[in-house]
């Protein structure tokens, strides 16, 4: 370990039984840092002051900057975070290799005093505030309410080649009094689009062919919701062999939604399966449980 | 705690008549429960690797805030039983499964939220015998405090969930005592679930010492975004109570 590295948790302990001791281990191992020097990374903290101030953030009185390798999230970034005069986070940056912003936010509290924004204005308060930090987004957002902090979160879905991109968005929180209070940009690498796609007919067969094959024999029936075309992350939802894998780039898949019917329906909500568009092989999906 | 002073003469009575020691007896400890048989190749016709992906990361990262022992099970010993045995001696909570706010036993507009336990290896769930009420749990927590909750269920974060109420944790973002309760909203994926878990475990436990709060660490994870969604009347909204400035360690 190199004298600026870092182990981030360090109280250890074995758990009961060996499983979750093996599993407190890795994950001690897990998020690594190491700390930058800001004569050494200066253009990571003007990137990260630059954000600050786009974003209308409050200055801390030190800023402290670091290289995470966090294992548990599987990705590296360099981290920026402003300190108050007692020690408080109270805001952090993070920016991926090329220097793109990750996310940026901050720690503190609105006051309830201002009264709430519509989401209107919330979404033009977001649209100035990516405008400041030279961010552009396209098309209509989506706008949910957001109960944990209040006010608004306001989404930009990525598409490409017109299909979305499943999870990837511009993503910004706006308190109730219109402030911003967090910024995130997910964006994940594509593969190429596959040169022959199968046709929806073709893809809906497929998907057939595989909940007949789970379902069978089992007291449970099923519904095929939706079937799109979108850009999926290949993972281990069904297959174990592929669990920590490392994450592949997003392929075209048809994405089907399959609503069990009888006794599973008591259990599980929803089954999401991705179907590779290009060779119809089942490369992931998703649970609602 | 309630529970320590409670646990204390439990164990000076079991001591003096004994003789044995009271090691052990002030364990700080965390249960962690998934429930894996219901999302097996027996009931779905393929393994949803989600439950043991979760549970692993709990386990350790609970392990990591200082809980110990990490006790709970994945799969088949889940059950309401050791559920509701155990739950009184922990003082963090995991339970990643089918939840719900269903209708109480007196009926609408009462809710008693529940959770499912694993139905075990024989059958798969069902919820007239598998639920674990809200109501069962706070019965059986007899009062006591408890410091770290986190439903990894659909549903139990909402405004309308009795769950909180069961582990004596009040719907406010302003408490002052060392309690903190996590739950999502909404329908939720499974992928939306660990990465959000995984994102809050990575910022909580990212710093030596405890430094950082649970609030601060559910504001980063929710901050990140990336979260893909059912559909549209369920979009990603985990949800806690709690204090604010707590860090999220036992006792």
């Amino acid at each position: 370990m190199s004298a600026g590295q870092l182990t981030a948790a360090s109280s250890t302990s074995a758990g009961s039984f060996p499983a979750v001791g093996e599993a407190a281990r890795a994950a001690q191992s897990l998020v690594k840092e190491t700390v930058l020097n800001a004569n050494d990374s200066s253009e990571v903290f003007a990137r990260a002051h630059a954000a600050r101030d786009a974003l209308g953030f409050p200055a801390g009185s030190k800023s402290a900057g670091r290289h995470v390798h966090d294992g548990l999230q599987n990705t590296d970034y360099d981290e920026v975070t402003e300190v108050d005069a007692v020690g408080q986070t109270i805001t952090v940056a993070q920016f991926d290799a090329a220097g793109h912003l990750l996310a940026a936010l901050r720690f503190d509290s609105p006051s309830g005093s201002a009264p709430a924004v519509t989401g209107d204005a919330a979404a033009l308060s977001a649209q100035r505030g990516l405008a400041a930090l030279g961010v552009t987004v396209r098309g209509q957002a989506r706008l949910d309410v957001n109960p944990a902090a209040g006010g608004w979160d306001v989404h930009w879905d990525r598409a490409q080649d017109g299909f979305a991109v499943r999870g990837d968005e511009t993503r910004v929180h706006v308190w109730p009094d219109g402030r911003i209070q967090s910024v995130a940009r997910v964006e994940h690498p594509l593969t190429a689009a596959p040169t022959r796609s199968l046709g929806q007919a073709e893809a809906q067969q497929a998907v057939i062919r595989q909940v007949d094959k789970w379902f069978a024999g089992k007291d449970s029936g099923y519904m095929v919701g939706g079937l799109d075309l979108e850009w999926v992350g290949p993972n281990a939802a069904f297959d174990s062999s592929k669990v920590g894998t490392a994450e592949a780039p997003y392929r075209l898949a048809w994405v089907a939604n399959i609503k069990p019917s009888g006794a599973a329906s008591s259990y599980v909500r929803l089954i999401t399966l991705f179907v590779d568009a290009g060779d119809g092989t089942v490369i992931g999906g998703d649970i609602v449980e | 705690m309630k529970r320590a002073k409670t646990l204390l003469v439990s164990v000076l009575l079991a001591v003096s008549a004994l003789g044995a020691t009271a090691q052990g007896a002030f364990a700080l400890t965390g249960d962690v429960w998934s429930n894996s048989d219901s999302f097996s190749s027996r009931c779905l016709g393929f393994t949803d690797t989600y439950p043991q992906q979760l549970y692993t990361l709990a386990t350790g990262q609970m392990a990591l805030l200082g809980y110990k022992p990490i006790v709970g099970a994945l799969g088949p010993s889940f059950t309401r039983s050791a559920f509701l045995s155990d739950v009184f001696y922990d003082y963090a909570v995991y339970a990643h499964t089918h939840g719900d706010n269903y209708w109480a036993a007196s009926g609408w507009p009462n809710v008693d939220s529940a959770i499912l336990q694993d139905p075990g290896p024989s059958r798969c769930s069902n919820f007239s015998l598998d639920a674990i009420r809200s109501s069962a749990i706070k019965a059986a927590t007899l009062g006591t405090p408890y410091n770290l909750v986190i439903m990894s269920t659909c549903s139990l974060g909402s405004s309308s969930s009795t769950m909180p109420d069961a582990f004596q944790i009040q719907k406010t973002k302003t408490s002052t005592q060392r309690k903190f309760y996590l739950g999502y909203s909404t329908e939720t994926y499974d992928s939306s679930a660990l990465r959000f878990e995984r994102a809050f475990w990575s910022y909580l436990n990212g710093a030596s010492n405890h430094v950082r709060t649970v609030s601060q660490a559910f504001t980063y994870a929710v901050s990140i975004g990336g979260y893909a969604v059912p559909d549209s009347a369920n979009p990603f909204q985990p949800n806690w109570w709690g204090n604010p400035t707590y860090n999220g360690t036992p006792g």
